[in-house]
């Protein structure tokens, strides 16, 4: 046998014997859903809108931030993942400060920390969550992605103005991630970012969003009175849940 | 059309055109004339080959079905296991796979040029932006992100040259291939400006250290179509430029070159611009330009002087195909 083939044979057999035991040691999502009766749904993605220019801006192309409580996406999305998950699983109301999740420890600037260290939301689900005890627990936040060529990022709800030479685009973003915690462990069972929808807008930007004609502009006015951009965005949310859902293998709702 | 029986740059000129197969007269001809080509110098036979594989790489693309944007192209079964440090897989992917072309001096401080095949490769989340990336970038990973200010490992591996490769360089002997290791630090002061540093020491054919500086106007024309241009300066150490322009006696001895010992410094200065446009969302095309002007001891060496050029000039052109996969 000539060396080249001895070291093909030598490395399909290790990552044969190292697939093998990392299946014996290993579960699969669905494997550990499987002893999920009772759950409870905690979203903390609706408390705010933020307004950003990309492109080609001005000196100053800091984000704007206004509150859009009174608009309900939270209790939409509690709703809405109810409804989806109500034929598998024992949904049971719960009480949360969203307050809490909403303002829940940001990514380190070193990203590898990200990586090792322990999930934000896992002492919270343990502490602020009412009543304790379920199966597990599905957790909505805002999640992030960048967005041009550059590293800026945008997060959660959001409206996006993004100028060029000869035009400028403006789109919508619903930017959210479902966390589903073991209710004894609180570890994270599954994790996932609700994927961008079919009808992608111009900027391309790691979730859901659609592109929008001037008229939903906000104007000078106060953004949650904006009933166009609040339909809108409602629209976005109700439209992203059921594929995130289907890809966490939660619900077949596609 | 028996395509398969056709030279690549010649099918594929054929497909292009729509001609009929010349008869066997004519492929008698072209494997003749391919004989007598083949026995000319071995970088022209090089060029030849790196030409039909770019050939044969853009047919590949031309012959990839359009797929729907909406829609996965493939879906794949999930994962028997996961591993718990590392996010599900599941979900879309895109995957981008491309080829592009580059016609650069064959060798740093030489007077012709050469093309080159590139592959194109990358896998992302679905919706995810590829960050800008200057076509002398160094491959880099951003282990630090304030979103506007990145750093992190960055490295590049410059290939060996060969004494016998170009006639230019017979009596200086081989340099090894080279890796170089460090870092980079980039800065966006707006989203339309990029400012970025690196900073690498050599492994293997040079041992010393080099550092990049570079500036780019990102300038979108329209939301597709992206335009950039910016500054570049380059500085080397004397380990880094000695092994590529420093002439011992012996080398001076087999080549007829006079002895020449390099030094460090400022190595080369110039600017850059590339164009990169979006035709569809599966279909993008790019093309850039690169210029840069030997200075210091580079400048001075010799083998710049007698026999190659202070100016070195980088044509670039690719084009890739993007498409989802979505894993169950």
């Amino acid at each position: 046998m000539r060396p080249g083939s001895r070291c093909v044979s030598f490395a399909t057999i290790v990552l044969v014997a190292v697939s093998v035991s990392a299946c014996a040691m290993l579960e699969t999502r669905e494997t550990k859903l499987q002893g999920v009766k009772t759950v409870g749904i905690i979203s903390a993605v609706g408390d705010e809108i933020t307004f950003a220019k990309g492109g080609l801006t001005g000196l100053d192309n800091r984000s704007q931030r206004f509150p859009i409580g009174s608009w309900g996406l939270d209790e939409l999305i509690v709703q809405q993942i109810t409804a989806a998950l109500s034929g598998r699983f024992q949904v049971q109301p719960v009480t949360y400060q969203r307050e809490a999740f909403a303002a829940a420890e940001k990514d380190s600037v070193i990203t590898p920390v990200n990586v090792i260290r322990g999930d934000p939301f896992k002492k919270l689900v343990q502490t602020e969550v009412s009543p304790q005890g379920l199966d597990a627990y599905i957790v909505i936040t805002k999640a992030k992605s960048t967005f041009g060529g550059g590293g800026r990022k945008l997060e959660g709800i959001g409206f996006l103005n993004y100028g060029t030479v000869l035009a400028s685009y403006s789109q919508i973003h619903a930017l959210y991630e479902i966390r589903v915690f073991d209710g004894k462990t609180f570890d994270v069972i599954e994790k996932m970012t609700a994927p961008p929808l079919d009808d992608v807008g111009a900027v391309r930007i790691a979730g859901p969003s659609r592109m929008l004609d001037e008229s939903f502009a906000p104007g000078a006015g106060d953004p949650a009175q904006n009933e166009k951009l609040h339909a809108a965005i409602t629209d976005l949310v109700a439209r992203s849940l059921p594929p995130t859902l289907s890809d966490m293998h939660l619900a077949d709702v596609r | 059309m028996n395509l398969v029986r056709l030279p690549v740059r010649k099918m594929f000129k054929t497909l292009l055109t729509n001609d009929a197969l010349p008869g066997a007269a004519a492929e008698q001809s072209i494997r003749k004339r391919d004989a007598v080509r083949d026995q000319s110098r071995p970088a022209r036979k090089r060029r030849h080959t790196n030409r039909d594989f770019l050939c044969t790489a853009l047919l590949a693309l031309i012959l990839v079905p359009s797929a729907a944007a909406a829609e996965p192209l493939v879906t794949l079964p999930a994962p028997p296991f996961e591993l718990p440090v590392l996010p599900p897989v599941s979900g879309t992917w895109t995957v981008m796979v491309g080829v592009g072309g580059e016609y650069k001096p064959d060798f740093e401080g030489a007077k012709r040029s050469m093309l080159s095949p590139i592959p194109i490769f990358s896998i992302r989340r679905a919706g995810s932006t590829e960050q800008f990336r200057g076509p002398r970038d160094s491959a880099s990973i951003a282990l630090i992100d304030f979103g506007d200010l990145r750093a992190g490992p960055a490295g590049k591996f410059v290939t060996s040259r060969k004494a016998n490769s170009y006639s230019e360089l017979n009596g200086l002997g081989d340099v090894k291939t080279t890796v170089e290791l460090g870092g980079f630090v980039e800065y966006y002061p707006v989203d339309w400006f990029r400012t970025r540093g690196e900073l690498r020491q050599g492994i293997g054919g040079h041992h010393g250290v080099v550092a990049d500086l570079s500036a780019d106007f990102i300038v979108p024309l329209i939301q597709r179509f992206t335009v950039s241009a910016g500054p570049r300066f380059t500085w080397e150490s004397t380990q880094a430029t000695s092994p590529y322009f420093g002439i011992d006696a012996v080398q001076a001895m087999a080549t007829g070159l006079p002895a020449f010992n390099a030094k460090g410094g400022p190595h080369s200065v110039g600017a850059g611009a590339q164009v990169s446009y979006r035709i569809d969302p599966q279909w993008e095309v790019h093309a850039y330009v690169e210029y840069q002007r030997l200075l210091g001891d580079a400048a001075k060496s010799p083998l710049v002087t007698l026999r190659g050029s202070p100016n070195q000039t980088t044509f670039g052109l690719g084009a890739s195909y993007a498409f989802d996969v979505r894993i169950r």
